[in-house]
């Protein structure tokens, strides 16, 4: 069928960026709302396309962008596209790439509560990009809604101007219309020749079982057709074009799409590394385009290794993470070999959100058992001749006399909390390491700028942080640079043995300290077995701690006569099942928490 | 140990199949009614609520029989145990049609034992006569302990003399050979309680005692509200010394949590610790019976029995479940319907279920056995008992494979080796 004329000067490319429970959601399924009813009566023919994917059973293409036609004062029908942007601190780079393929954004601060850090840093994000910021005061319907405050807090903390600002309810719907009309009047429409050859943004893929790879790509000049064939530029493979559409949030197949929209497209690309996320995709009669400019590059800050439990499932792990990086740019992985865990992967994460998400969507999508050693991040090592090496694993670190120099990374941490709470976070910066680089004071609103080593930061920061502000402090951070410290290796040894994937690197001035949490914390996670297990943690040679598992006196079922047989097994087969997210150590089982007990995080699942 | 009868390795049809006859046979009859059902206990058994029915439920367990019998069984029954449940609450004329009723239909072996579960709280001196009388000839009686107090705990309905005055009772009527139920580790149980306990059974001279821990399992009141029991140091504590007494007096450990006088060793619970067959009557009664003839003569049949491949091919190993609730049974005993589980036990299911019969027997269990019980060669216990021989929880005594002391005590680890 013939598509409907698309008037790109009827076209909003943009992005919420809001701070977890400021109501991005909320406003979200208001706009969809507001905008569905119109649908319903004029956009019948559009939604109701014969749709080849909903004929087909259990697919299912992620909605990150959904496409919202909404008739506003003016009488016109605008196509509004609004792009999913997370919202914690470990997915800037996400953010950055949603934003890339907007013209404008909403900046929505809960009016009760003020601006968060994360939120600060996004808006920096979308003002580099030059998108034209809105910004939206939330909740204003709470009784401490505060909204002349938060105003000037993001005049002050932010420095756009904020007098202006929408003031709305999301959840009672109050101010919702004046958004969308906002939106269509301040923020521009896409750029853009619509007769210049196809230049069009992978925004992100993600590998679909039933499809193969399913793209969301912004068309930035040219437009893209059914039946075309395409080029992805970086790999120089081409492609034809099987579907094209949007998210209404239902899903709309569409013959093409024009320049300066947003949807999805499905290509036959089976390899999953065929449509890189930031990729640029043209025509392939017509590829002489450049690339567009790429996201921001980010690299992965903390490391750490993730083995099977069971060996037999190294390739499936191996295929699985080959998916997940589909969509995941920033996940990076290369081959481990523990002498405690057998074969696995060094796994780079963007922080620690990120690599649990990683390990769960491993665990529940791909199905697989996996342990998970402590993070850890990224050291400079300068050994004695001279030569720079970077080491992500702690049980490379050489022997302590092997190597001139070892430096870790620095951040620079920006955290924003209320006054009440400044002591408490500052005497945490200390404890942490941390070097105070400036503080102001906006309101009541206090921002600190702290010099951290990355490695506090990985351990346990972000738990003692919300711990000590009752949740009210938030931060983001930035890779400053690498620094001399003195660093050593703590070792742990299970009944005498030392346990590669147990190694971590620490201040030399708290390894005494942590050798003996450690000891504590592994005592207390490692089952009591048919032996005792001794427990030590040193620095080279050298026991610095120690602490005992006793063992089990017995294990072992009373009664057993002729009807037992099935439930005995079924006993049996439960602590088997047990057993599996343990891993032997020699003739020790060592379960999934002690690898993650230098973190003292509780990851029971 | 006599050879294997394989005589109809042909054969595909099912009433035409033969027992292994080499092995024994035992018959197990379930009676599933309780005064009350005590908080720590997983058998099936019922509060009985009135009168029960004794007539109805004899004539369910005959039809029943009769039933498991449509196979022909040349076997005659080394031992018969009447378990429970309270197999007490049922009158001696009842007990005595039972016992009658079954050796009409099946052979008694010359020195059959056979042995009938009794609540302290419901001895009767003239059932007693009358059980003695009927046949029974071992009585076993569910002490737990003489402890008032502990008793009550426990949700018992007798209390410590009573349990005296009942096994005098049982010798009164002549029974001369009784085993005591004796539970340590009881909630909040000190170390001089549970051997006094042991020194009021030791007292009383039976020529069995069966000596367990209390433990919590699944779907029982303690199992929902735990009682604050002694930690394992406390237990172990217990246990050791409790069987220093018992050994002391003449009682002789030959099971996990059985002792006894020479000679006086329960032949019946032996016949499972040896993987012998035996019939299951009753409500949640169950049976295991070897068929000579393997998987392969039954070819036909309806069971899907997975891809394991037998060794040989000669045993197939059945075990089947009556429906467990008394109302249910008693409207299907008799037919099939009664069945509420059959299974084929598969050979990779084999050495898990002879080994966690066989090793809680100190004596432990002969290679050949194995071979003649199972149909298996004796390799197809070769991975557990290398990863139990690593660990020092097997040893070899003679020719006997039996847990060490260190394995007895850890059995549940020996045992998921060969899972």
């Amino acid at each position: 069928m013939k598509q409907t004329d698309v008037n790109q000067s009827l076209i909003r490319n943009f992005s919420i960026i809001a701070h977890i429970d400021h109501g991005k959601s909320t406003l979200a399924d208001r706009f969809i709302q507001l905008c569905g009813g119109l649908e319903a009566r004029e956009m019948q023919a559009q939604v109701l396309d014969n749709n080849p994917i909903e004929r087909e059973r259990g697919i299912t293409i992620k909605a990150q962008a959904v496409s919202l036609n909404y008739k506003a004062h003016d009488g016109k029908i605008y196509q509004l596209n609004l792009i999913d942007t997370p919202g914690h601190v470990d997915f800037s780079y996400e953010v950055s790439r949603s934003l890339a393929a907007c013209e404008g954004a909403l900046l929505v601060v809960d009016a009760s509560q003020g601006v968060e850090a994360q939120s600060v840093a996004n808006c920096y994000t979308a003002l580099e990009q030059k998108l034209e910021v809105l910004t939206v005061l939330n909740k204003i319907d709470l009784q401490n809604a505060e909204p002349d405050r938060v105003a000037q807090e993001i005049e002050d903390i932010i420095g756009i101007e904020a007098t202006d600002a929408l003031r709305i309810s999301a959840k009672t719907g109050l101010g919702v219309p004046e958004v969308l009309e906002e939106v269509v009047r301040r923020l521009p429409p896409p750029k853009g020749d619509p007769d210049a050859p196809l230049q069009a943004l992978i925004v992100d893929s993600w590998f679909d079982n039933y499809l193969g790879v399913v793209s969301l790509i912004r068309v930035v000049n040219g437009r893209i057709q059914k039946g075309q064939k395409i080029r992805v530029i970086s790999t120089g493979k081409d492609y034809e074009v099987t579907i094209l559409g949007v998210h209404s949030p239902k899903r709309v197949i569409k013959n093409s799409l024009e320049t300066g929209e947003v949807g999805f497209l499905v290509a036959g690309i089976k390899d999953i590394y065929g449509a890189p996320v930031g990729d640029t995709l043209t025509e392939a009669s017509r590829a002489s385009v450049d690339q567009l400019p790429g996201f921001r590059k980010v690299q992965p800050r903390v490391f750490a290794g993730m083995f099977p439990v069971d060996a037999d499932d190294f390739e499936d792990f191996r295929e699985s993470l080959q998916k997940l990086r589909l969509n995941d740019s920033a996940l990076q992985f290369e081959p481990e070999n523990s002498t405690a865990l057998g074969f696995g992967f060094r796994i780079g994460f963007l922080g620690m959100l990120h690599m649990e998400i990683v390990q769960e969507r491993l665990e529940r999508e791909y199905n697989l058992n996996l342990i998970t050693t402590a993070p850890s991040v990224v050291y400079e090592i300068e050994l004695n001749g001279g030569e720079i090496r970077k080491i992500d694993n702690p049980s490379d670190l050489p022997e302590p006399g092997a190597y001139a120099d070892v430096r870790e990374p620095i951040i620079l941490c920006r955290l924003l909390m209320p006054q009440t709470y400044v002591g408490a976070v500052m005497q945490l910066c200390m404890e942490k390491r941390g070097v105070q680089k400036n503080l102001r004071y906006h309101g009541n609103q206090v921002q600190l700028e702290v010099e951290m080593p990355l490695a506090e930061v990985v351990l346990d920061f972000f738990d003692r942080l919300k711990s000590v502000s009752r949740g009210f402090a938030s931060f983001e951070y930035e890779f400053l640079r690498f620094q001399t410290a003195p660093l050593v290796k703590l070792d742990v040894l299970v009944n005498g043995d030392k346990v590669d994937a147990l190694a971590t690197i620490v201040h030399r001035d708290a390894a005494y300290n942590r050798g003996r949490d450690l000891c504590e914390r592994m005592q207390e996670v490692i089952h009591r077995q048919m032996f005792d297990v001794a427990i030590q943690a040193a620095i080279g040679a050298k026991i610095i701690s120690r602490s005992t598992v006793k063992a089990l006196r017995k294990d072992v079922t009373a009664k057993c006569y002729g009807g037992d047989v099935s439930r005995k097994r079924k006993l049996l087969d439960k602590q088997k099942e047990g057993k599996k997210r343990m891993k032997q150590v020699g003739a020790v089982e060592i379960p999934q928490e002690a690898f993650l007990a230098v973190l003292g995080v509780d990851r029971r699942n | 140990m006599a050879e294997l009868a394989t005589t109809s390795l042909n054969a595909v049809d099912s009433a035409s199949r033969q027992v292994a006859t080499a092995l024994p046979l035992a018959l197990y009859l379930h009676f599933p009614w309780c005064v009350r059902k005590c908080p720590y206990c997983d058998f099936n058994s019922h509060s009985a609520r009135g009168e029960i029915d004794e007539t109805a439920y004899v004539d369910a367990l005959i039809r029943d029989l009769e039933f498991e019998l449509r196979e022909p069984e040349p076997r005659a029954l080394g031992s018969i145990f009447m378990g429970g449940g309270t197999p007490s609450l049922f009158s001696g004329v009842a007990i005595a049609r039972v016992l009658r009723e079954v050796q009409r239909r099946i052979a008694f072996a010359p020195e059959i034992e056979i042995t009938l579960e009794a609540n302290p709280g419901t001895a009767d001196a003239q059932n007693f006569r009358e059980y003695r009388a009927a046949g029974v000839n071992r009585l076993s009686i569910g002490v737990q302990s003489f402890d008032d107090a502990q008793l009550r705990r426990l949700g018992r309905i007798h209390a410590g003399d009573e349990a005296i005055r009942a096994f005098e009772t049982a010798r009164n009527a002549g029974f001369d050979n009784i085993n005591l139920d004796l539970m340590f580790a009881l909630p909040q149980q000190t170390i001089e309680q549970a051997l006094r306990d042991v020194q009021q059974a030791i007292a009383l001279a039976p020529e069995h005692l069966s000596y367990y821990q209390l433990t919590l399992e699944p779907n029982t009141e303690f199992a929902a509200h735990p009682p604050p029991l002694p930690d394992d140091d406390a237990a172990w504590a217990i246990q050791q010394q409790g069987q220093a007494l018992l050994a002391e007096h003449g009682y002789a450990q030959y099971e996990i949590s059985a002792y006894a006088r020479a000679g006086h060793e329960c032949r019946h619970n032996r016949n499972y610790w040896e993987f012998g067959d035996y019939l299951g009557i009753g409500a949640g009664a169950h049976s295991k019976r070897t068929y000579a003839g393997g998987i392969d003569a039954r070819a036909h049949g309806k069971r899907s029995f997975g891809n394991e491949s037998r060794a040989n091919g000669t045993l197939e190993i059945v075990r089947r479940a009556r429906h467990k609730h008394p109302r249910n049974y008693l409207q299907t005993a008799g037919s099939v319907a009664a069945i509420q589980e059959e299974r084929s036990v598969s050979a990779a299911e084999l050495p898990f279920e002879f080994t966690m019969n066989a090793l809680r027997l100190n004596e432990g269990f002969q290679p050949a056995a194995f071979e003649i019980r199972t149909g298996l060669p004796i390799a197809a216990l070769e991975a557990g008992l290398n990863l139990a021989r690593r660990d020092g929880l097997i040893e070899t005594n003679a020719q006997n494979l039996r847990a060490s002391e260190f394995g007895r005590a850890h059995l549940n680890a020996l045992l998921r080796g060969f899972m």
